[in-house]
């Protein structure tokens, strides 16, 4: 008697194997490889992503924990020469351990030639890095120097390692904290996008890549009257609010937020308005009271510069207290980090249009993109204030002594006249609309129809200049 | 069990305490209300759970950084 014996189960996957990764990368059935699957510990190929044509390459993790040597940095600096020369968007796979030790200094020749071929592509072609395992030593500044980095829950990147801090520093940290989702998403900003799987952080590369590399038109203004944006602001002016469900009510449907810890204040998200990509920048008032800060600053303008290199134009949407006091932010170079915003945008050849919703104070109001640094229109709602300070900060200090003499009980409602005289003569949005800083009050149901309509008259530049990584 | 602590991100100071240790919270609730920069700024909990300890009151001024609870997962 026979009986029908089960055949031996196949060897599950190597969840590491590179061709695999790059196969659920790419639409199904698209990946062509560059080459022959080799030692060299990297795989390289083309395919397509939503249909849009892309580059790939992928570090293998099952070849010596995906080091770095000659052969293999080679396959890498192919892969984004073809790109560049395509004019289509790389996206590096990195599961790596660093340079080979083995290979000596040869490695890391290999490897600066790596970055010396992002640099090249820096700001030509989009360069997207998806960290799935560890990124160690020279891996680390691979990620590093791309324009969009995100991390699967096992990505780890740091410089040195554990053991090497811990020999070095006398410091017990694992690798987590060292380099982990947490450490780049929420202090470092080295990560752009966290995400809870590596299935999703590949998905989350393909949605960017869609976003750069297809972006499309503005269509036709369909609608009849958007949605009542005002409604996402509370009634009460000084109230604080989460910015994010405005952007997504601005936008199509909700974007690809890029940092969403990482100086949170202020809000940088790729998204779909009319149906073509844009940039949205906002200020969030629920962090920090929406106050621009040297990292939040420094956030907002690699954002600018990226997109301006790409041609993505932009939508400013402000609500602004100022810069954050402080002799931390002084000492954190708030003056130095600032003056890339203020030199990102004042350089940005993208259409980009400003709104102002609820207020925009001092340094800050001319930092985000004010008409002084060539925004294409700003508009700004009923009621908005544009002013060096808010009205009764700034009688408080004008009209000081004329407030101190003043009885004590009848120095409020003198405060509060003073103000609303102020407001007439140098806040408030019509004095700035009569000095020609604010173009247009704007309905803020009928807000989505100007912004699209503002964008697309705009001639589309695109910046010729490469996407450091500030 | 996961604990979040809650800091100040800038100086303020505390204009309404709206939990009490032992509270149970849902990740987005606001703990306390800040005042800075003029503003009405609220403290939310991005872990949900219950508050654990409440180490301000209201009126107290506020140093970047300083604790302001602590949230346990349920």
């Amino acid at each position: 008697m026979t009986t029908a014996q089960a055949a031996p189960p196949l060897p599950a996957p190597d969840p590491r194997d590179p061709e695999d990764r790059l196969r659920r990368f790419f639409d199904e059935g698209s990946l062509r490889p560059l080459g022959a699957r080799d030692t060299s510990g990297v795989l390289a190929g083309r395919g397509t992503v939503s249909g849009s044509p892309a580059v790939a390459f992928c570090t293998d993790a099952t070849v010596m924990g995906g080091a770095m040597g000659v052969d293999g940095c080679r396959h890498i600096v192919d892969a984004i020469d073809t790109a560049l020369r395509e004019r289509v968007p790389v996206v590096g796979i990195w599961h790596s351990g660093g340079a080979r030790l083995a290979e000596g200094v040869t490695a890391l020749h290999a490897v600066g030639e790596v970055f010396a071929a992002m640099v090249r592509a820096s700001g030509r072609i989009p360069q997207i890095s998806v960290v799935l395992g560890p990124a160690a030593g020279g891996a680390a500044y691979g990620p590093a120097l791309t324009d969009l980095v995100i991390m699967g829950p096992a990505g780890r990147v740091f410089v040195t390692g554990p053991e090497v801090v811990r020999s070095v520093t006398g410091e017990n940290v694992d690798m987590e904290s060292l380099g982990g989702p947490d450490t780049h998403g929420r202090r470092s900003g080295v990560v752009h996008v966290v995400t809870d799987s590596e299935p999703a952080a590949l998905e989350t590369a393909r949605l960017a890549v869609d976003l750069l590399a297809a972006q499309g038109t503005f269509g036709p203004a369909a609608e009849q009257a958007g949605p009542d944006l005002a409604t996402f602001l509370p009634e009460q002016t000084n109230r604080a609010y989460d910015v994010k469900p405005l952007v997504s009510a601005v936008l199509d449907e909700p974007g690809l937020e890029l940092h969403p810890r990482f100086a949170p204040n202020v809000v940088t998200t790729l998204g779909r308005l009319a149906g073509r990509t844009v940039g949205v920048i906002a200020n969030n008032p629920l962090r920090l009271g929406g106050c621009l800060d040297s990292a939040s600053a420094e956030k907002a303008a690699r954002f600018v510069r990226m997109c301006d290199a790409f041609g993505v134009p932009l939508v400013v949407l402000v609500d602004v207290p100022g810069y954050l006091p402080g002799v931390g932010q002084e000492w954190d170079g708030v003056v130095r980090r600032g003056a890339k915003l203020l030199h990102a945008f004042a350089e940005a050849v993208v259409p980009r249009v400003t709104l102002v919703t609820r207020k925009s104070y001092g340094g800050a109001y001319i930092a985000m993109n004010s008409r002084s640094l060539g925004a294409t229109a700003v508009f700004a709602w009923p009621g908005a204030e544009v002013a060096v300070m808010g009205a009764k900060a700034a009688v408080g200090i004008l009209h000081r002594k004329k407030l101190a003499a003043a009885p004590v009980g009848e120095r409020e409602a003198l405060h509060a006249q003073l103000a609303e005289e102020h407001e007439r003569i140098a806040g408030g949005v019509n004095r700035a609309l009569q000095i020609g800083v604010v173009d247009e009050v704007v309905d803020p149901a009928g807000t989505r129809q100007r912004l699209i309509e503002a964008l697309a008259a705009a001639p589309l530049g695109r910046g010729a200049h490469g996407n450091i990584p500030l | 069990m996961a604990v979040e602590e809650i800091h100040a991100e800038m100086v303020s100071s505390v204009w309404k305490v709206l939990v009490q240790p032992g509270a149970p919270v849902a990740a987005g609730d606001t703990l306390v209300i800040l005042e800075s920069m003029k503003m009405e700024i609220p403290v939310l909990t991005e872990r949900a759970g219950t508050v654990q300890e409440l180490h301000v009151v209201e009126g107290e001024v506020l140093q970047e950084g300083d604790l302001i609870a602590t949230v346990a997962d349920a």
